[in-house]
């Protein structure tokens, strides 16, 4: 628990939409590298043999436990923000540590130090090894390096990339908003890039290596038209280097941010109550992540204590329903190359064809149901244990058009963009807020709506999705994160257009 | 401990000015903490550490940054404050980015905020492993056989600061802090598998309740959840019990800060001198509470910690304004963040209350929902009980509540006897009049 730190304090102002990143302190050699660099970066850096893990390894073992793992980590972040015209704030973090777990059953002993000193690590690795109380084993044989995809290549390295090609990119974002309408009169621009570099070694004999990439560029705008301020924003990003922000992409930022902005004077509050809802693409598939996607994290249903616990083998959507969680997608927020225990990245499908088909394992849990682990186990950052979590969550196109789904809503709203979202996992609860939408009548989108909550039961709106429309997106945003155990974590969401029976939609109109 | 946080900070200083800066302020966080949960009985996990961080704010030629890092090696610090400091002169020039004048550091208090328990040292794993028992033992049987799962926890830890600033500031603070939590998941009708929680946390562990206190709550809180559904869209009063009302109250704190009023995204922005709520709706920030989380003598810039009433029987006397964006607006800085925030206790419970309410919703919970600093439009969806006269006839949930903060806090029109004593908003359960309930 931190309480009171002010370095997260820092932070969490610095990140203001996500992530930060810092000027580089690694050796030149490391700036040279790119793409398929050479394996063994934390014993160049570091000094981190495999001697060495296999001695931590052994003091993590040493009570008993079933199985242990470390996690080294060095990130590397940087932050760049615009406000009232001008690019006058920067942000470096650097973190650096590595996380012991001894595992024994589903019981977890957890230690981590920031000194990746042979000493403090044997010391963590002692406290790790506490939740045994049996006689130690040392650990396999030789390690064996997991050759892995490249979900995210990279021309180059984003922490490479020079302060003077960055800040021109921000200021761009604040120059083309304000040239978009007069109506504007604050922009808030902001630009992030992140190298998170990461090892894992595990008892049973691997060895991964990672390098995950983050970035994106941020446009916040507030208006003002008859007395009335909106505020609205859009970002883009994900795991990819800087060639990806052309004058067509910071163009394309201004203009959504300051169209979704503008769209709002218009807006109206709907009635509350029960009605259809149709989800547009992309973005709403946040909905889908939560209001299913945890629900079908194996955790939870290893304890029971996931509405779905019960569910495997049985229909819970109709036919043209099919929901994927991947961790291949090129350049996604989600995608990982290796997870945070050593397992390959990706694909899983979790509802085939209407069939919920299985979970998102973790080790701990693929042992329990007694199948492969997904690569779905996850951390924060070595502070933290894995756990299960999704990577990029959608559902695939249906056989609809987009007109028709509209059509057949008949009187009910239209949600463009959802946040905030939570879910009961037991219950199967869930709530939303729609940032913005429209409303459906006769068929026909109508008036834009705004600031309204939407709820409704998971299982439930699984089975009333009765139109699935072949239009399906991914949303190419890159701040994006997932939130379970006090954790945080990146993800990607998706989702073609479809149609909700009925929610309820919390408007201030009864 | 100390000694070493001052030590490094004076060289944090001294390295920064080397390289080229004009100003600087070091913050040095060290912590150490142990977590336990349990769960069927048996340890689930057990996790210790020891972490130590620095935050170092630069201020070169009028330009800005800040930097952080958890790698304290020196050599690697002097290179990364040094490229910090590189990097800064690159930015835009900000007139306003500065260290506070000196004269907003005099006038500390010197008393003891009494955040320190000095039995933590004393706490053995014993102790920790017998606290979270006796939290799932009493979980598991207020439970029943309706329990599917409990899991109990605790975590403990010791946390040190040090700010200092180039231009003569320095505070230092240390705190202790415990948390005993427990959450019950039982079996309900059909697939429905309600879930709820309680917990606290104290900064000197005899503030804590029992444990047996904290696993019963637990279970008494799922159960009551059991056949829980929405009911139909209705205008209704409704009780926001005290141990989540500061999750709505968030909405209205969002549009008290300085960044908010000075870039036009605060509804609250010309609303200084005016009545915005009922007078029952008072609100303080006292940051000298004896043991209080919020409590401090010093804020983040430095300045000198004052209570202040910021809404003063619904009229608004003050925000939260930080040294920078005092500077851009024009005016004084009051402190760019809460301490603890107070609003005084009423004379009645919640049960007394009900019962004259005749028919509305304890809400006991929210789920999702947002709040619009801009216009002040907030939608939230609660969970709770429907009660008549007093008496709890219905669960809710998949239900909503939306309105605008600058209307609902005018419907404010009682507070309870209950300040929540177990985080940094010591609110008690507010009642509002005439909400729309968004169900089926």
């Amino acid at each position: 628990m931190k309480i009171f730190s002010r370095r997260d304090f820092l932070k969490t102002g610095a990140m203001a939409g996500a992530a930060t990143v810092a000027s580089p302190l690694l050796s030149r050699d490391w700036y040279a590298l790119s793409g398929a660099e050479a394996p063994g970066y934390f014993e160049r850096e570091f000094g981190i043999t495999d001697e060495m893990c296999r001695r931590v390894l052994a003091e993590a073992l040493a009570r008993g436990g079933d199985f242990a793992d470390l996690y080294f980590e060095h990130t590397v972040s940087n932050y760049l923000s615009l406000e009232d015209g001008k690019v006058n704030r920067a942000a470096s973090d650097i973190a650096l540590g590595v996380g012991i777990r001894t595992v024994k059953g589903d019981q977890v002993g957890y230690g981590f130090t920031q000194e990746l000193g042979e000493k403090p690590m044997l010391a963590a690795a002692a406290t790790a090894a506490t939740i045994a109380s049996g006689s130690g084993r040392p650990p396999g044989g030789r390690f064996s390096s997991l050759r892995l995809a490249d979900y995210y290549p990279l021309k180059s390295l984003l922490t490479a990339v020079p302060l003077e090609s960055k800040l021109p990119l921000v200021q761009a974002v604040n120059d083309r908003c304000f040239a978009l309408s007069p109506l504007v009169v604050k922009v808030n621009a902001s630009f992030a890039d992140q190298q998170k570099r990461i090892l894992i070694v595990t008892s049973d004999g691997v060895k991964a290596e990672d390098l995950q990439p983050r970035t994106y560029l941020t446009a916040v705008v507030v208006a003002e038209k008859s007395g009335k301020r909106e505020r609205a924003g859009w970002n883009f990003g994900g795991r990819r280097d800087f060639s990806y922000f052309t004058p067509a992409l910071i163009d394309e930022l201004a203009k959504t941010a300051v169209d979704r902005t503008l769209v709002m004077f218009d807006a109206v509050q709907p009635p509350a109550g029960e009605m259809p809802v149709v989800l547009g693409p992309g973005l709403t598939g946040v909905l889908l992540h939560e209001a299913i996607g945890h629900g079908m994290e194996a955790d939870f249903n290893r304890k029971k204590i996931s509405t779905y616990c019960t569910m495997i083998g049985k229909k819970v959507a109709e036919p043209f329903v099919t929901i994927v969680d991947d961790g291949t997608l090129p350049n996604m927020l989600g995608s990982i190359n290796v997870d945070d225990e050593g397992t390959p990245g990706q694909k899983t499908v979790l509802v085939d064809k209407g069939i919920l088909t299985g979970y998102l394992q973790d080790k701990i849990s693929a042992k329990f149901y007694g199948v492969q682990p997904t690569g779905n186990g996850r951390r924060q950052s070595y502070q933290y244990a894995p756990i299960p979590r999704m990577r990029n969550t959608y559902m695939q196109a249906g056989p609809a058009s987009r007109a028709d789904v509209i059509k057949a809503a008949g009187n009910g709203i239209y949600v463009q963009d959802v946040s905030n979202g939570q879910v009961k996992i037991g219950e199967g609860d869930f709530a939303f807020y729609v940032f913005q939408g429209r409303m459906i009548e006769n068929g026909q989108l109508g008036a834009p709506i705004k600031d309204v909550n939407i709820m409704g039961n998971g299982p439930k709106m699984l089975a009333n999705t009765i139109m699935v429309a072949d239009d399906f997106e991914l949303s190419q945003g890159g701040t994006g994160s997932c939130g379970k155990g006090n954790q945080s974590a990146p993800c990607g969401f998706g989702q073609p257009t479809c149609l909700i029976k009925s929610l309820t939609v919390g408007g201030t109109r009864g | 401990m100390k000694q070493e946080l001052y030590d490094l900070a004076a060289w944090g200083l001294k390295e920064a000015k080397a390289a080229g800066a004009d100003a600087c302020r070091i913050g040095i966080d060290g912590e150490r903490t142990v977590e336990i949960s349990y769960r069927d009985r048996k340890p689930e996990n057990i996790k210790e550490a020891s972490t130590k961080s620095l935050a170092l704010e630069i201020f070169v030629n009028g330009r800005y940054s800040v930097m952080s890092t958890s790698d304290l090696r020196r050599d690697a610090l002097k290179d990364f404050i040094g490229r910090a400091v590189a990097q800064t002169k690159l930015l835009a020039e900000d007139p306003f980015r500065t260290l506070p004048d000196p004269k907003y550091y005099q006038g500390r208090q010197t008393i003891d905020l009494e955040q320190v328990d000095p039995a933590y040292g004393a706490l053995t794993p014993g102790d920790r492993h017998a606290f979270v028992k006796a939290i799932e033992g009493a979980c598991l049987e207020t439970g029943g056989d309706k329990v599917i799962s409990v899991t109990a926890g605790s975590t403990d830890g010791y946390g040190e600061s040090l700010l200092m600033t180039s231009n003569g500031f320095d505070g230092y603070s240390e705190l202790t802090y415990f948390v005993g939590n427990a959450g019950m998941t039982g079996k309900d009708e059909g697939d429905r598998r309600p879930a709820e929680y309680s917990g606290a946390v104290a900064l000197r562990r005899r503030d804590l309740p029992k444990p047996e206190e904290i696993g019963a709550e637990a279970a008494r809180r799922t159960l009551a959840l059991f056949g829980a559904k929405k009911i139909k869209t209705e205008t209704l009063p409704i009780i926001i019990e005290n141990r989540v009302v500061s999750r709505f109250g968030d909405g209205f704190m969002q549009a008290m800060f300085g960044r908010s009023i000075q870039q036009k995204q605060s509804f609250l922005a010309d609303k200084k001198g005016q009545k915005v709520g009922s007078d029952f709706f008072v609100l303080i920030d006292d940051p000298f509470v004896k043991g209080g989380l919020g409590s401090r003598l010093f804020d983040g810039d430095g300045i000198a910690a004052v209570k202040r009433v910021m809404i003063d029987k619904g009229v608004v006397r003050d925000f939260y304004i930080d040294w920078y964006y005092s500077r851009k607006l024009g005016g004084e800085p009051t402190t760019g963040r809460p301490s603890n925030v107070i609003v005084p206790p009423g004379k009645r419970s919640v049960a007394e209350i009900m019962k004259d309410l005749g028919r509305g919703i304890l809400i006991t919970g929210f789920i999702g929902g947002n709040s619009n600093s801009t216009t002040g439009d907030t939608s939230i969806g609660i969970v709770g009980q429907l009660f008549e006269k007093g008496v709890p006839v219905q669960a809710v949930s998949e239900m909503n509540i939306a309105d605008n903060h600058l209307k609902i806090w005018q419907r404010l029109v009682e507070v309870a006897n209950d300040p929540y004593p177990y985080g940094a908003e010591r609110v008690p359960s507010l009642v509002f009049k005439d909400v729309v309930v968004s169900g089926a």
